[in-house]
Parts: C-alpha cells; sequence; structure tokens
C-alpha cells in the first residue's frame, strides 16, 4: 500500500501509478496535451507540471510515479505560472485561427488558455507558417496548429500499427507528415485524429459544417459495418447525422475504430436512398403507396403458398439487419410453411460455428476480444484480420507487441509487419499445414489434455499426417511446422483467430477445433457484417429455431409453433446456395430478401442472377436499389442504421444496443415484416423494437428474460440470462482428402476482403469510394513482373466463368502466386468469375484456388 | 607526465605497434586475471568521473548496471562530441584510438558486457577511418574478438556514424539514434543502466571516461586518486578555443585554475589584448567575467563560482567581441539543435533568438532584455532534458554579467563592434 499526498488529500494507492494517474483517480484534474491513457508515455508539453515537496524542480505528472509518502500540489502559483508559460509558448507559433478551426469547442488548447492565461501575447516576431495539407481525401492536417504532442505518432505507431506518420524536421520545425508525403501505408482508421488534442488532424467529412456545441444529440450506438461491433457515438444536429466519434474505453474496441467506421457513415444520407415502395409493373419498377406493395407482397406469397407450398418460398435474413428484423423475418417465412430461411452467414461463419460448437462445446467463439491482446500466442487461419475485422487485427498487433508470437497460416498482409512466422500452403491446402502442425504439437506435447472423451477418441483415429509429410506435400519446410509447434504448445495463452475461409470448410473447421482443444486456445471467428451472429441467434437458419434450438427436436419445434400460433414444418429447409439452385430449377418460386443482395454477394453471379430471374416472385427490402432490387417484382423502402432502435450480436457473441438517431419517414425491417405477417395471418402485434426484444425473451430458451436494460446494463454477454442447447456433440467425417495439397500450381484467385469497403453498402459512402475508388487486381511485385505488368496497367482476368479487364495494382504485401481481386464494386465482382464447391457439411461454397489466366490489354 | 595524450607526438600513435611500444594493452593484460567485480572496486576507489559533461561518479554507475540482473549488458562510448567548442575527444579519437579501445576492453570485462558500440560526430570521418583501421588491429591482436587475449572472453566493437543532431550526444537519446529512432532524449527512469540500448542494462560513457580505464589500472585507484583535485581526481582534457596565444588540447590535473590555463598553458590572451569573458566548459555552460577566473576548473569548484565544468572546452573572448553577438550565436545553435521533444525548449529557444537578433541589429527595445529573461526563465526547469536549461542559462547569465552592453545596442540602435 503506497499513500500519498495530493492538495492535502490523502490517497492510498493499491500500485506505484503516475502522479497524473492517482490524481485523476481522485477527482484532481491534472491539465495535460501529450499524456494520453491508452497512449505510451511521453512527457514532452510539460502542460502537467506538479510541486512535489523535497524535489527541486517542477515534476510532470504524467511520467512520475508515486513513492510512498510523497506530497504533491497541483495547484499553485508558481504551478499556474508554469503553466501559462508553457501555453505561451504553444501559442507564440500557433495561428489562432480559432474562428475558423473545426476543433474550437472541444480543444485543449482553448480550454487551457481560458483557464490560465496568458490573455496577451509578448511575441512580436514573425510566426512560422505552415500551409494547410489539403491534398488528403480524407484528413486535413494543419501543422500550424499542431502542438507536437506527438500522440498521433504514438497512436498510429503504437496502437494502429501502422506506422504511417512520423515527426519530421526538428525543433520549432517539426512537423507530423505521412512517410512519403502522401498516404502511404495510412489504414485510414482516423485514430490519430481522436487523440489530437487541437485542430491539427481533423476529418474533412464535416469540414466547416457545424461547431461542436451545436450538436443537439450524442447517441451511443454500434458500428454498421462488421462483426467486431465498435461502440461508437453518433453526434446529430437537427437531425442530422454530423459525424460519428469513439469513446475512449468504451465497448470492446476501447475507443479505436477503423476507415469504415469512422468515416463510412455518410451512406444514410446519401441521395440514392430509396424512399418510395415499388412495384414491378409493365416490366419497369414503378412507384406504389405502401398499401398496395404491403398487399401485393402479401397476396402474391399467399398465392404462391396455396399453389406450390410453403416449400417454394425461400427468406434470405439481413446480417445488416437487427436481431429484432431477423427475428420477425423468420418467423414470417416459417409462417408462410417454409423453412427456407438462410443468409450471408452460411458463407463460413455460420458453418464453422457449428463444427466449433459441436466439438468443443457451445460457446466456444464467445470469446472477449481484450483476451487477443493479452495472448502470448495467436495463430491466423483462413482471412486477414487486419482487412475483415480491422479492430480485432489491432488487437493481435498490441499481442505482437507485447511480445507474443503471431503465426498466420495464408495470406494476411495485414499483418506482415505485425507476425513472427507465417506459413503460405496452397490456398486448399490448409488442411494438410495444420494436419502436421497439431501432430507436431501432440509430439511435444507427449498426451492429450483429457476431459473432452469423445473428441479425443475421434483425435486418436484422425490419421494425422506428421510434420514432415505435411510439409513435403505443401511444399513448406519441415522445420518451420516443427518451429511454428513448439511455439504454440509453448504459449500459456493461446488466440486462434479464423476466418470465414476456414470457418466454410468443415475439415478446416475440424482441425482448428482439434488445435484449439490441445492448446487450450481460445477461438474468435471474425465476422464480416455486423450481425452474422445475430442471423445464427435468431433462428435464421434452414434448420435451427431462436436460441440454437435444432428443427428437428419435436418438442421445441412444437413449443416454437405453438408461440407464434402456427405449425413450424418439420422438414429442414434449404440452405443459401440451394436455395439458388432451386430457383434455377423451378423449385423455389418466391423469395424474400430482407437487406442482402445476393445477385451481386453469392459466388457464380451469372447463374445465380439466372436463378433469380427465374423466380415468379421477388421482394427486395432494401434502403438502396441493389443488383438484386433491380431485378425485383416488389421493392420496399426500409430505414438504415442509424433511425432505428434494435440490437445486433457482434462476434464476441456480445448483444449490444442499436439506438435510433434520427427520425425519417418510413419503417423498420421488422415493422414491414410484420405487415406482411399481418396481411397472411400472423401475430405480429409490434409496435416498437422493444416489443419484440421481449417476444425474443419468451420464445428464445438462450435469450429468456433478457430485456433492453439489461443489455444496456452490461448483461449482454452470452449465454445471456438463458440456456445453451445441450445434446452438442457432433464430429462430422474427416473428408478423404482433408489432408491432401492439391497438385495444380499456378496463379489462384483469391478473393480480397478490402479494408476500405464493406460489402455493397461502401459503395454509397463518398468518402470510402475517395481512398478506394475502383476495383483492382492485386498482385506481388515478382507475380506482376512475370506477367509483365505495371501498376496502373490494365490486365484481363479470365475464369471458366467469364473475364473482367481491371486495373493492376502492385502490393507488396502480398506473397506466392496469387490474383486478389475484390467484390464490392459494382460490375467488378470477383464472383463474377468463380463458380463453387459447396461444402457437405458447413454448405457454405467454396471458391478460392481456381485457376485464372491474366492477359495484359 | 601524460596519461591520455602519451605518444601523442609520434605521427603513427594511431598504429597498435607503436601503441604496444609505448606500453600500450598492459593495462587490458592486467585487467583480464582480475575478477569483474575487482576492476568495478577499483574504479571506484580511484574517484573518476565521467568526463562527458555531467562529471556522475563513473563506478557508482558502473555499479548500478552490474546490479541489474539482465543479459546481455551493451557499452556504449558517446563519442558525439557536439557541443561547440568542444574537440578534447579528437585527439583521442584520431591520435590514440587504442587507448580508448583498451578501455572499452576493460570495461567490457569488468561489467560482463560482450558487445561495445562507439556512437561516433557524424562530422568526424577520419576518427571514423582511423578507428576502424583501429578496431580491425586489435581484432587482429586478439584484443577484440571471441576470445580475448586467449582468456575466453568475448568483446566486440562497432563504430556507429551519428548524423549530424548535438542532442543526441544526450544518453538516452544516443540510444534511440543508435536502434535506428528518431534522435529524442526519453524518460528517466529508467536510466540506461537498466533500460538502455535494445532495452537492455547499458553503460554509457565518454571517450575520456573510457580512456582514464587503463591509467587507474596502471598506476593503480590510490595514485590515480592523487592526480589533481581531491573531490575529482585524474588528468582531464582541457580544450581552449578563441583568443588565446596557443589554443589547442591540454591534458593537465583535474582543478587546474582557469587563469593558469589561460596565461600559463595558453600563452595569456592573443596580441597583448584584454579578456573580456571567458566560457569555460561548453557552449551550455554559463559565461564567466574576468573577476572569476581564478577558479579550480573540476566539478566541484565550477559552480561554486557560477559556472561548471562542462566538457572542459574554454572559449576565450578578448576586448573586441561583441557579447550580444555571441549570445546570440549561442541560442542559434540551441534552436537549431532543439530536438523539439519538449514546447519550453522547442519554442523558446526560437523566441530568445529572434530577440536577440533584433537588438543585435538595433530594432531592440527596451522592455527586450526583461522579456528575455522572463522566457529564459520559463524554460530553465522546466524542459524535458538540459539542452534546454542551458539555452535559457546562457541568455541569464551573458545578461546578468554583461547587462549593459545589451542596454547600449537597444539605447544606441545597434553593435558598435560591428566592423
Ligand atoms: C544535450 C546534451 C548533449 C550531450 N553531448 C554529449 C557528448 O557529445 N559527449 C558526451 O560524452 N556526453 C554528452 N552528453 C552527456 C551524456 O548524456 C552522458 O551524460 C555522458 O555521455 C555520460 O558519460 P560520462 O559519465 O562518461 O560523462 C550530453 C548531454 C546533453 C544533455
Ligand atoms: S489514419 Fe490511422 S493509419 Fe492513418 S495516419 Fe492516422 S492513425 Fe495512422
Ligand atoms: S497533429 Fe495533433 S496529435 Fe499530432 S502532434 Fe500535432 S497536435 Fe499532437
Ligand atoms: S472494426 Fe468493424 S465494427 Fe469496428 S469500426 Fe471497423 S467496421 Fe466498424
Ligand atoms: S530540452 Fe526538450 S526540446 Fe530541447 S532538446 Fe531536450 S527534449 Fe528536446
Ligand atoms: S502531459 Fe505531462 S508532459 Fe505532456
Amino acid at each position: 500500500m503506497i499513500t500519498i499526498t495530493i492538495n492535502n488529500k490523502e490517497i492510498r494507492l493499491e500500485r506505484p501509478v503516475t502522479v497524473l494517474e492517482a490524481a485523476k483517480a481522485n477527482g484532481i484534474k491534472i491539465p495535460h496535451f501529450c499524456h494520453h491513457g491508452i497512449l505510451e508515455q511521453w512527457g514532452g508539453c510539460r502542460m502537467c507540471l506538479v510541486e512535489v515537496e523535497k524535489m527541486p524542480r517542477l515534476q510532470t505528472a504524467c511520467t512520475l510515479f508515486v513513492t510512498d509518502g510523497m506530497v504533491v500540489m497541483t495547484e499553485s502559483e508558481t504551478i499556474s505560472n508554469a503553466r501559462r508559460s508553457v501555453l505561451e509558448f504553444i501559442l507564440i507559433n500557433h495561428p489562432l485561427d480559432c474562428p475558423v478551426c473545426d476543433k474550437a469547442g472541444e480543444c485543449k488548447l482553448q480550454d487551457y488558455v481560458m483557464q490560465y492565461g496568458p490573455t496577451a501575447g509578448r511575441f512580436k516576431e514573425p510566426k512560422i507558417r505552415h500551409p494547410e495539407g489539403l491534398n488528403d481525401p480524407l484528413i486535413v492536417r494543419n501543422q500550424e496548429r499542431c502542438i507536437m504532442c506527438t500522440r498521433c505518432v504514438r497512436m498510429c505507431s503504437g496502437i494502429q500499427g501502422a506506422s504511417a506518420i512520423a515527426v519530421t524536421n526538428r525543433g520549432n520545425h517539426s512537423s507530423m507528415e505521412p512517410f512519403s508525403g502522401e498516404r502511404f501505408d495510412c489504414e485510414y482508421c482516423g485514430n490519430c485524429l481522436t487523440v489530437c488534442p487541437v485542430g491539427a488532424i481533423m476529418s474533412r467529412l464535416h469540414r466547416y459544417s457545424y461547431r461542436s456545441w451545436q450538436v443537439t444529440d450524442e447517441i451511443q450506438t454500434v458500428c454498421p459495418f462488421c462483426g467486431v461491433g465498435c461502440t461508437m457515438i453518433a453526434q446529430v444536429r437537427d437531425n442530422a447525422l454530423m459525424r460519428v466519434v469513439p469513446k475512449l474505453g468504451l465497448g470492446s474496441n476501447k475507443g479505436l475504430l477503423c476507415n469504415r467506421g469512422r468515416f463510412g457513415y455518410e451512406y444514410v444520407g446519401s441521395g440514392e436512398r430509396l424512399k418510395n415502395p415499388l412495384i414491378k409493373k409493365n416490366g419497369k419498377l414503378q412507384p406504389a403507396s405502401w398499401e398496395e406493395a404491403l398487399d401485393t407482397v402479401a397476396s402474391r406469397l399467399k398465392d404462391i403458398k396455396n399453389s406450390s407450398g410453403g416449400n417454394a418460398i425461400a427468406g434470405i435474413a439481413g446480417a445488416r439487419c437487427t436481431n429484432e428484423d431477423n427475428y420477425a423475418f423468420q418467423k414470417l417465412i416459417r409462417g408462410l410453411g417454409s423453412n427456407n430461411i438462410d443468409s450471408i452467414a452460411r458463407m463460413g461463419f455460420a458453418g464453422g460455428q457449428r463444427i466449433f460448437e459441436g466439438m468443443l462445446g457451445p460457446g466456444v467463439t464467445s470469446t472477449p476480444l481484450s483476451g487477443i491482446a493479452d495472448s502470448d500466442a495467436v495463430l491466423v487461419v483462413g482471412g486477414d484480420p487486419s482487412e475483415v475485422n480491422p479492430v480485432l487485427g489491432v488487437h493481435i498487433r498490441m499481442a505482437f507487441k507485447k511480445g507474443a508470437k503471431v503465426i498466420t497460416i495464408g495470406h494476411a498482409p495485414g499483418l506482415g509487419r505485425h507476425r513472427t512466422a507465417g506459413l503460405l500452403p496452397h490456398p486448399q491446402a490448409d488442411g494438410v499445414v495444420m494436419g502436421g502442425l497439431i501432430s507436431a504439437i501432440l509430439k511435444d506435447k507427449k498426451s492429450l489434455p483429457g476431459g473432452n472423451r469423445p473428441l479425443e477418441e475421434k483425435i486418436t483415429v484422425m490419421h494425422l499426417p506428421s510434420a514432415d509429410d505435411a510439409a513435403a506435400a505443401c511444399k513448406l519446410s519441415a522445420e518451420d511446422i516443427g518451429r511454428l509447434a513448439k511455439q504454440l504448445a509453448g504459449a500459456s495463452s493461446v488466440s486462434i483467430v479464423v476466418g470465414r475461409e476456414a470457418g466454410g470448410n468443415k475439415d478446416t473447421a475440424m482441425l482448428v477445433s482439434v488445435l484449439s482443444y490441445i492448446l487450450n486456445a481460445r477461438i474468435y471467428l471474425m465476422s464480416e457484417r455486423p450481425n452474422e451472429q445475430g442471423l445464427v441467434d435468431m433462428g435464421c437458419l434452414p434448420d435451427m429455431l431462436p436460441g440454437g434450438r435444432p428443427l428437428a427436436e419435436e418438442g421445441l419445434r412444437k413449443k416454437c409453433g405453438a408461440s407464434w400460433g402456427i405449425d413450424i414444418p418439420a422438414d429442414e429447409g434449404l440452405t443459401l446456395m440451394e436455395m439458388i439452385q432451386a430457383a434455377s430449377s423451378g423449385g423455389i418460386k418466391a423469395m424474400y430478401v430482407m437487406g442482402e443482395n445476393p445477385a451481386f454477394n453469392l459466388p457464380d453471379t451469372k447463374n445465380t442472377e439466372e436463378a433469380l430471374r427465374r423466380l415468379d416472385f421477388l421482394v427486395v427490402q432494401d434502403i438502396f436499389m441493389t443488383e438484386t432490387a433491380r431485378m425485383a417484382d416488389v421493392v420496399l423502402p426500409a430505414l438504415s442504421w442509424i433511425e432505428k432502435d434494435g440490437t445486433y450480436t457482434n462476434a464476441e457473441r456480445k448483444i449490444q444496443r442499436l439506438k435510433k438517431a434520427i427520425s425519417i419517414t418510413g419503417m423498420e425491417d421488422w415493422k414491414i415484416v410484420a405487415e406482411v405477417g399481418k396481411r397472411i395471418g400472423l401475430k405480429m402485434p409490434y409496435g416498437k423494437a422493444a416489443d419484440i426484444m421481449k417476444e425474443i425473451a419468451r420464445v428464445s430458451p438462450l435469450h429468456a428474460g433478457l430485456t433492453y436494460a439489461d443489455i444496456e446494463g452490461g448483461d449482454n454477454l452470452w449465454p445471456y440470462k438463458g440456456e445453451p442447447h445441450k445434446n452438442w456433440f457432433s464430429f462430422p467425417e474427416l473428408s478423404a482428402d482433408a489432408f491432401t495439397s492439391p497438385a495444380e500450381e499456378g496463379l489462384c484467385l483469391m478473393l480480397e476482403k478490402p479494408l476500405f469497403h464493406s460489402g455493397t453498402l461502401s459503395r454509397k459512402s463518398p468518402a470510402l469510394n475517395s481512398i478506394s475508388p475502383e476495383a483492382v487486381l492485386r498482385l506481388s511485385p515478382a507475380t506482376a513482373s512475370g506477367l509483365n505488368l505495371k501498376d496502373g496497367d490494365f490486365a484481363k482476368v479470365s475464369t471458366e466463368k467469364g473475364s473482367l479487364s481491371l486495373k493492376v495494382k502492385i502490393d507488396r504485401g502480398i506473397d506466392g502466386p496469387a490474383a486478389f481481386v475484390s467484390n464490392n464494386f459494382e460490375g467488378r465482382g470477383l464472383f463474377s468469375l468463380t463458380g463453387y464447391r459447396l461444402d457437405p457439411v458447413t454448405k457454405s461454397p467454396l471458391t478460392e484456388g481456381r485457376q485464372i489466366s491474366i492477359e495484359k490489354e | 607526465m601524460n596519461y591520455l595524450l602519451k605518444n601523442i607526438e609520434n605521427p603513427n600513435s594511431f598504429d597498435v605497434r607503436e601503441y604496444e611500444k609505448a606500453g600500450g594493452y598492459r593495462s587490458l593484460k592486467k585487467a583480464v586475471e582480475m575478477e569483474p567485480a575487482a576492476i568495478i572496486a577499483e574504479v571506484k576507489k580511484s574517484g573518476l568521473r565521467g568526463r562527458g559533461g555531467a562529471g556522475f561518479p563513473t563506478g557508482m554507475k558502473w555499479t548500478f548496471a552490474n546490479a541489474d540482473p539482465k543479459f546481455p549488458k551493451y557499452l556504449i562510448c558517446n563519442a558525439d562530441e557536439g557541443e561547440p567548442g568542444t574537440f578534447k575527444d579528437r585527439p583521442i579519437l584520431e591520435k590514440n584510438p587504442h587507448l580508448l579501445i583498451e578501455g572499452m576492453v576493460i570495461s567490457g570485462h569488468a561489467l560482463r558486457a560482450e558487445y561495445g558500440y562507439i556512437y561516433l560526430r557524424g562530422e568526424y570521418p577520419d576518427a571514423r577511418d582511423i578507428l576502424n583501421r583501429a578496431i580491425k588491429q586489435a581484432y587482429e591482436k586478439g584484443y577484440l574478438g571471441d576470445n580475448v587475449m586467449g582468456k575466453g572472453l568475448k568483446f566486440h566493437l562497432t563504430v556507429h556514424l551519428g548524423a549530424g543532431a548535438y542532442i543526441c550526444g544526450e544518453e538516452t537519446a544516443l540510444i534511440e539514434s543508435l536502434e535506428g529512432k528518431r534522435g529524442q532524449p526519453r524518460i528517466k527512469p529508467p536510466f540506461p543502466v537498466n533500460v538502455g540500448a535494445f532495452s537492455m542494462p547499458t553503460i554509457v560513457n565518454n571517450v575520456e571516461t573510457f580512456s582514464n580505464i587503463p591509467c587507474i589500472m596502471e598506476i593503480g585507484p590510490e595514485a590515480y586518486s592523487k592526480i589533481g583535485s581531491p573531490d575529482c581526481p585524474g588528468p582531464k582534457l582541457y580544450c581552449i578555443s578563441g583568443h588565446v596565444e596557443k589554443p589547442g588540447v591540454y591534458e593537465l590535473p583535474m582543478g587546474t585554475t582557469l587563469r593558469e590555463i589561460i596565461y600559463t598553458h595558453c600563452g595569456g590572451i592573443k596580441g597583448g589584448k584584454s579578456l573580456k569573458a571567458v566560457i569555460p566548459g561548453g557552449i551550455s555552460t554559463p559565461v564567466l567575467p574576468p573577476s572569476n577566473i581564478d577558479c579550480p576548473m573540476d566539478f566541484v569548484s565550477m559552480p561554486k563560482h557560477g559556472s561548471m565544468l562542462g566538457s572542459g572546452a574554454v572559449m576565450v573572448f578578448d576586448e573586441t567581441v561583441c557579447l550580444v553577438k555571441v549570445c546570440l550565436r549561442a541560442l542559434k545553435f540551441f534552436e537549431h539543435e532543439s530536438c523539439g521533444k519538449c514546447t519550453p525548449c522547442r519554442e523558446g529557444t526560437g523566441w530568445l533568438r529572434s530577440i536577440l537578433s533584433r537588438i543585435e541589429d538595433g530594432k531592440g527595445e527596451k522592455e527586450d532584455i526583461d522579456t528575455l529573461l522572463d522566457v529564459s526563465g520559463n524554460i530553465v526547469g522546466k524542459t524535458f532534458c538540459p539542452l534546454g536549461d542551458g539555452a535559457g542559462s546562457v541568455v541569464i547569465n551573458f545578461i546578468k554579467h554583461f547587462r549593459p552592453e545589451f542596454e547600449e545596442h537597444i539605447e544606441k540602435k545597434g553593435c558598435k563592434y560591428k566592423k
């Protein structure tokens, strides 16, 4: 126990912290610029000077650690004078252009000058000038206002791990610059902007549009882009969204955001938002009244049900829609007599999770993000977390900086500078490598952990390849595999981060489970959309009801049906790609798509489109006129994320509240669904989102009794207040070729998951488009030079499915013979080039690794 | 009797054979037979204080580093010699490099460090070549390498060239720079003896400090402690520049008075002119008027006479010199060399320089002197490292001793010394 005195107040501390922290914890404010709770110490600004007994000089409270008996004064005439002089020094070269500075009102410099002075300047010399940097599309750099606290640099290199900016030059000519003078390596997370205490780094999005004190409302909500589910504050003025900002310490993201979350919000105000319901008449979509549109949808669905049976109807739920929306949606589809309900979670997330839970127990992916940074080894398989789930990626980088071993299997360029080792087998040979790793780890550990008997029995008969055989099969070095195995086996706290490509492949997913079991590792399942977990938990699955209850269990099915007043059909429905296949063969005649864009987001685009075109009736409910909406018979405009209440469930399986910040005319997804439901005779008496949550809490045993108040009160972690399903053990058969590597050589076509985009939604965000305006073909320098291609050349990429002409981008982050194309830009998606094969268990479409040819144009 | 500049008249003094001929590497031979702790004890007993400027007791520093259980430990020789007026390390580096190498190998043995770096001032390209040649010779002779003197001791030495920043002479900025980072001082504690280069215990000593080690080994700590001032004994290199008859580097016992240095050794003021001011220990030490030159030049006595020993770089100014201009020149240096980490130094040095510039140009105003004093006062004691303190105290001391000269510039709107 340490006892100190600050301002004559006795303070007791458990452990030595800095004077500034000790003071803060006791409600004593010490002014500071360069100190920031999440950044490394700096001690440069000298604003936090305090007097300490027995110390001749003033001390910086942010760097001085308390010792027993220390006596500190944080305010006195000497201290005020010192602080005033620091402020005077800062102001001599500061432009004092507060009237036109967006930071005014929330600027620390302004605030402290108000508090300590000086009120008049003595500086008669010319100021050092530094023209504002306007060549960046998103970030305005004003180095005249910079006070050189280096918070931005410490954020960028110390936390974000991008190292995109640095101080250049020296002394009073120092300035904060991107390394290349433009935008090199910048990930546009904007986290530098959060920590800048003055108006030196600012967002261009809201430049000159309002003053900080004119914000009329600050609403805490969750990011609409990916499954990390970052907590953010929406700042609203007169019913318009001004900007979103993170809040230090809040949410799993602890005050960090990525570019999508921070700069992607403008889509809500896009002029392209759908406003009116549309009905296709004479082959053209035409505005209609809500009544007409809802009646049409209800009556056409009823007709098809009556003529062809409920099985002819299918629903695709929305991974950006809330739990409430999705719950209502699956109820509607089931109310129509169909279990054909699925979503984009099928593409790896749901299947992977099913396997992990089947082998390891329910809730295994319910792992708090903070665990990653505390791990001493992190294994990444099947995706690049820094691109898919950027803030999760930052946690891995932090673990690396703390000394953890970070090992990647497969492409993960975002971790290029933050890994201890990377293995790059053929994209279809993850299984062999992992088999070899498991053998080597088992050899090292000598025995299985004991505990999960059925699993251990299965492991012993898995015919795992030895590390040597695995290495030979996938042309890697056995030593590398052995070394990595040692590192993993030697770690005491391991995290495995799994991407959807690994989750969708049952063999890989099973091997991940085995690895996790023998290493006692936490599993983190990357989630590309904000509510994939919610889709699973709300029963938007052809074989599961809300709360993860199997449809096959009659008692549960009956009970659920009874509470809805319907008979839920006993037969499992079709999965996502099966629905498309059935539409193509005529088995499915009507499809209701909510907040999804299957015509673009599913592989084998041409055939998918073809299949959708063959439907008798297609309803699309969306906020934009997507590729799918264009083909619809009825289009229903919905409200966006910031315009509605509800909940999302993130990759950690944490339920979080979405809050309405803006009111516009229109209906939430759940409301539209309920209107349709009522018209077909379903009981959907929902006046507000909370009413649906009440029903979920009644129907889903996992969410039993859960309320918004619980969620907001922090009672939001799996399994909430409910019960996970028992009888969970299942162990699928490994494929015969699980441990082989494809013989084929040459370039593989890979799906780029761009950091700056998310699905097709981000197309409508001008800011994201400005930093990533077009689809490109990303090649490693070696591949590009082998093909005689330069940056900016155009190349034709062809597969048996078709071809695309794309601009070449040489990417030093890529290793090996891979060609990356994204699936985000209209008419330029990778999925137009790929067929797929369905995994027999997860039913995920597996697309990667196809052979391609590339020609210069 | 010269220890540090022994053999310096020999045109081939930098060659290992000449060095050996003059008795070189004999101390090392003695040291490798000793227990590391015994060497540290001898250094402690000798009373040697660091010659880099701060005068920190070397034995104490070594004891701290030795007490840290972490390995590997690193040894760094601070050869950044960037303080204006300072050129005392240069003759060792260029003429007697093996003395430094010998001192470092002994120190490495004492501290159980296997790697040493010489962080060399970027503007000393000749010294770089000479050092590298000497290191090569030392490797060949078995004074460096994996089996020093055939005793199974390991010590390797690398020269690292600075890039011209004065702040990189400050030990923690030096370490940052050595690690490939921007040269700016680190927060202390932790001190380099515990968390230094590559986060490992690191001993940073000046060239001259290391060069004193063979001497202590040779004559023994008792004899050594009898050289010069009792509180901080040993031979000392003083480098004298400016208006004296014979400027240069002199090896004299620590504590020789300024008067003796200027008038006895350097032959007095050039051309028989009169002395106007002396900066005794490099540009950041307070200027002294002629009335104060009877002070013994050592770490203990100088503060009592209103200045500091610093690096022992004596700059002598005669009656023809404009001291406002000297002060301005000093501040130009500090402004240019301020690393920019802390507010008072980054902004204050430029401000002081611009006011001084105006005064020197005849555009000074009456309140400027008070502003200078006030701004300097706002810097001193509030900066992150001593560079800023130095800048502020330079101005304060020039005004303290020569205020009328500043006032005259303002009243007469110009400088009467301008030619
Ligand atoms: C601004 C600044 C510049 C310095 N430059 C040097 C230098 O050039 N050479 C040097 O030996 N010490 C220099 N020092 C002192 C070092 O920080 C350190 O105290 C010294 O290298 C320790 O060695 P010693 O104990 O042998 O004196 C400087 C200190 C400061 C604050
Ligand atoms: S936006 Fe992010 S990556 Fe870019 S400079 Fe700022 S902190 Fe670094
Ligand atoms: S840009 Fe902002 S955060 Fe960065 S150093 Fe300047 S004031 Fe600090
Ligand atoms: S990491 Fe995901 S949830 Fe967080 S800000 Fe980025 S897109 Fe949004
Ligand atoms: S006093 Fe501050 S700005 Fe000046 S050199 Fe030292 S750390 Fe840098
Ligand atoms: S907050 Fe302590 S020095 Fe900047």
